[in-house]
């Protein structure tokens, strides 16, 4: 027997831990920690709970071992590959020619670089910038909003930052319940001394830590923020010298700001005005801050706008471009930074060079060897809406669930059934498959090898563990043997001839310049990984980003002044709840790893809306009892939890099992990211058998496939 | 006889129950220690305290419950008659009865990993590190200096926070 210890990266959150998976003869015995890597992410090889059941997802029953075809709506017969194959590329190739914008591409933040970096190049060299990912519905925001002030979107900073600051505010984010071992950081520099400033709608985990709690209502972040922002400049207690010298819009800032007053903030938000001075000076006098956020801040309508006046908070304050301070977006999956930066996204090509820049479509033209589209594609949702209009004809996606993920479930469903052609990739059977005309199995995260980006532009390595089952294939084969049916036999980077994951890097590291230096080889020797800007070989990567200048075409910050806007749907007479989603610590996204987790499942098997004493009595509910959330859009049937952790006139309802049933898709107008933290809802009590009645209209989170005879 | 203590810092918890998890996962779906929510919402594990006076093992009429070279208290389950007296006696609510072995069982500091020279899985996994495992007067030592910084803390923070960082 031939036992051996591989190093992997957990296949969940962004914080992109390390890990070996013990396995003989391809088959897997068990995992061990990572505690003998100096430098990686998770010290001493910490896991949390979802981390320690990598296996259990990768072994289910139910994954997917053969290329399937669609008899009829979610009947499948198996196929082999070279049909399958065959057929995608024949019929990408004719809508291609037809109009390749009735294509639609979906990258994913769930499998490596290389793959997501090859769908992008299939999705353009066949003529289409119509090619989006998961980042839509959690980061746009972010990539969007950093991007207008700073000029790049990402982190700044890396987890050591945040141990070493003097005062972390956490606002929209989760911390300690969506990046647990994470979330170690910031207890660390708490340990230290360091003042952590909360603020969410909820009284969370991560709340539980806060020196300052500040519970403002969902949608209510900008009239927080700015604030904050009065009473630092109020006070003068920003950075006079930074900004002077490194900030452009300073003026037109304060003259904004000026009527966001404590106490007309208060107003707004719910949060007492004594408690927004306390924290705006507690912020800006810390020497070193750094401000991280999540879901909370980007999935509003006016998520854009958050982003950008977080950073400008930062940079008022003169925290950037210093060890110690930086703004920290903490990405959902471990690598929807690297899908990002590899242009899996619809208005940039890998590197972020915008498709719309004649000269950076001209560099990609003469290194693909093709013609190439100047026009910004279609985002998810916007896809979605396209189909209806009959814009949209096909949808190829990788490793994605848009049913249960995005906002407004019954409208995608619908959007879904109107589809001519949809291909899905993806290692198990999920709602979304059920629309599939072709299913290709792909081979799970620890199956395969390649490379990830995680949220602190930390470029790692990931090793084979465990073989396939069936016939199920990497990413990054699939996608290569599409592009070669499709026509595309070039050589190096004009085709899709690749012998392995090693040389698709290479290709990134000759377009890319963030990731010129992060070779195949380096990546392999250094399981620690690199940080990203590395511009060569010998450059040993970037920890804080924006030392000497900003990215922006000035070399400047550009603050933001921003008008307070709330959310797109405020409660009424009709609607009187404000409803909001969150998630679980032992679950991820939507259920199609965890769901399968035997004992995740157990420890976490029901999602639970969280409710008010006083509304609960109000409406004669106890905890336990069966409610339904009524929206605008549809109905969802859950069992509530009384609790004070949410303001009165809140609920919080996780959104793991299909809540976005009843979630909004308004959309912000720049970042394209639905709005699904805040909306109008009531909450009506249901029977049981009410309930279960429902629960049929719901769209299964692990539905059974049939598979028949041919 | 290298003695050995097992101290929760209830203080650090973030209830993630990676605890639990790992505990569950070692002890064939049988947790040792689990997470208890109190009315306000915050997370207390509870586990065995391996207490010195273990009062357990006084009042185990079948002479069951043993001390190991760690100083783990041991129930051995071919001893146990079942009678949960452990149970009445545990100031914790420790000890769980277990229908398909038909004696009680609790946590044993993971006797298995100890063998093998490694720390108990909970302490070793927890990701906010409010598990610590080791020689009293590690552990002690390690307690005793947060606690320190603690009180150094609230005194920086009584005149300003430009000194804060700069400790230690």
């Amino acid at each position: 027997m031939d036992e051996k210890l591989v190093p992997v990266v957990c296949p969940y959150c962004g914080v992109g831990c390390r890990l070996y998976i013990r396995s003989s003869d391809g088959h897997p015995l068990g995992i061990e920690y990572a505690n003998d890597i100096p430098g990686i992410s998770n010290e001493n090889g910490k896991l949390c709970p979802k981390g320690n059941a990598v296996l259990e997802y990768v072994l289910a029953r139910d994954r997917l071992k053969k290329p399937l075809k669609a008899k009829e709506q979610g009947k499948f017969v198996e196929i082999s590959w070279s049909q399958a194959i065959k057929e995608v590329a024949e019929r990408l190739k004719e809508y291609s020619k037809d109009d390749p914008n009735s294509m639609m591409f979906f990258g994913s933040a769930k499998t490596f670089n290389e793959p997501n970096y090859l769908i992008q190049k299939l999705a353009r060299m066949l003529g289409t910038n119509n090619v989006d990912h998961c980042a839509r519905l959690c980061h746009a925001s972010t990539v969007s909003g950093l991007k207008a002030v700073f000029g790049a979107g990402a982190m700044t900073n890396t987890y050591r930052d945040i141990e070493e600051a003097n005062v972390i505010f956490i606002i929209g984010h989760n911390f300690a319940e969506t990046h647990p071992v994470g979330f170690r950081y910031v207890l660390k520099a708490k340990e230290r001394g360091a003042k952590v400033i909360v603020a969410d709608p909820r009284f969370t985990r991560t709340a539980w830590f806060a020196d300052i709690y500040l519970q403002h209502y969902p949608g209510t972040d900008i009239a927080l923020i700015n604030g904050l922002i009065h009473v630092i400049i109020e006070e003068r207690l920003y950075d006079e010298k930074f900004v002077r010298e490194r900030c452009t819009g300073f003026d037109e800032l304060a003259k904004t700001v000026e009527k966001f007053t404590p106490g007309y903030v208060e107003k707004i938000t719910g949060v007492p005005a004594d408690l927004i001075v306390q924290a705006a000076r507690t912020f800006a006098t810390g020497g070193k801050g750094v401000i991280t956020w999540a879901m909370g801040i980007t999935q509003h309508t006016h998520g854009h706008d958050n982003v950008r006046l977080l950073a400008t908070l930062s940079a008022i304050c003169g925290y950037q471009g210093r060890e110690g301070c930086g703004v920290s977006p903490m990405r959902g999956q471990n690598n929807v930074q690297g899908a990002c930066d590899l242009g899996v996204l619809p208005n940039v090509f890998p590197g972020y060079k915008a498709v719309s820049d004649p000269e950076g479509r001209k560099f990609f033209e003469e290194f693909w060897g093709t013609e190439l589209s100047g026009e910004v594609g279609l985002t998810v949702i916007e896809a979605a809406h396209a189909i209806e209009k009959g814009k949209v004809r096909a949808y190829y996606v990788m490793g994605e669930n848009p049913v249960i993920s995005d906002a407004n479930t019954n409208h995608v469903i619908k959007a879904l059934h109107k589809l001519e052609f949809m291909v899905v990739q993806d290692i198990v059977p999920t709602p979304t498959m059920e629309f599939a005309d072709i299913v290709l199995p792909a081979a799970a995260m620890l199956e395969n090898e390649g490379s990830l980006t995680n949220t602190e532009r930390r470029v790692q390595w990931s090793f084979q563990a465990i073989n396939p089952p069936g016939e199920a294939r990497p990413d990054w084969w699939i996608v290569s043997e599409i592009g070669k049916a499709a026509g595309f036999t070039g050589d190096g980077p004009k085709g899709f001839n690749y012998s392995g994951p090693e040389d698709i890097l290479r290709e990134v590291n000759a377009c890319t310049p963030q990731y010129r230096g992060i070779t195949p080889e380096r990546l392999k020797a250094n399981l620690a990984g690199i940080h990203w800007p590395c511009p060569s070989e010998d450059h040993p990567g970037t920890r804080v980003l924006y030392k000497e200048r900003f990215l922006t075409s000035d070399g400047k910050a550009h603050l933001a002044a921003v008008e307070y806007r709330g959310p797109a749907e405020t409660p009424d007479e009709d609607y009187p709840f404000l409803l909001t989603t969150v998630r679980y610590v032992g679950h991820y996204h939507t259920l199609t790893m965890t769901g399968r987790s035997r004992a995740l499942v157990k420890r976490w098997p029901e999602p639970l809306a969280e409710i008010h004493p006083e509304d609960a009595e109000r409406l004669g509910i106890k905890t336990g009892d069966w409610v339904k959330i009524v929206t605008r859009r549809g109905e969802y049937p859950i069992r509530a939890k009384v609790t004070r952790t949410v303001k009165k006139g809140v609920i919080a309802v996780p959104w793991h099992w299909g809540a976005n049933v009843v979630t909004n898709d308004a959309l912000d107008p720049v970042a394209k990211i639905p709005e699904t933290k805040a909306c109008a809802c009531k909450v009506v009590k249901i029977t049981e058998e009410e309930a279960r009645e429902l629960m049929k209209k719901v769209p299964p989170v692990i539905p059974e496939i049939e598979i028949v005879r041919g | 006889m290298t003695r050995r203590i097992l101290h929760v810092d209830y203080s650090l918890c973030i209830g993630c129950e990676t605890c639990e998890g790992v505990c569950d996962f070692i002890h064939g779906g049988r947790p040792n220690i689990k997470v208890y929510y109190t009315i306000t919402g915050i997370p207390v594990p509870i586990n065995c305290r391996h207490c010195e006076k273990a009062p357990c093992m006084d009042v185990c009429p079948a002479g069951a419950i043993y001390r190991d070279s760690d100083g783990a208290v041991i129930i051995n389950p071919n001893k146990c008659i079942g009678c949960l007296m452990c149970l009445a006696a545990c100031p914790f609510g420790v000890p769980t009865f277990d229908v398909k072995l038909k004696a009680v069982t609790k946590c044993d500091m993971c006797a298995d990993r100890r063998r093998l020279g490694t720390a108990p899985a909970c302490a070793e996994m927890c990701p906010a590190g409010a598990i610590f495992f080791g020689k009293p007067e590690e552990v002690e030592e390690k307690v005793r200096r947060r606690t320190a910084e603690k009180i150094a803390r609230e005194r920086l923070a009584a005149v300003n926070l430009e000194g804060v960082g700069r400790m230690l």
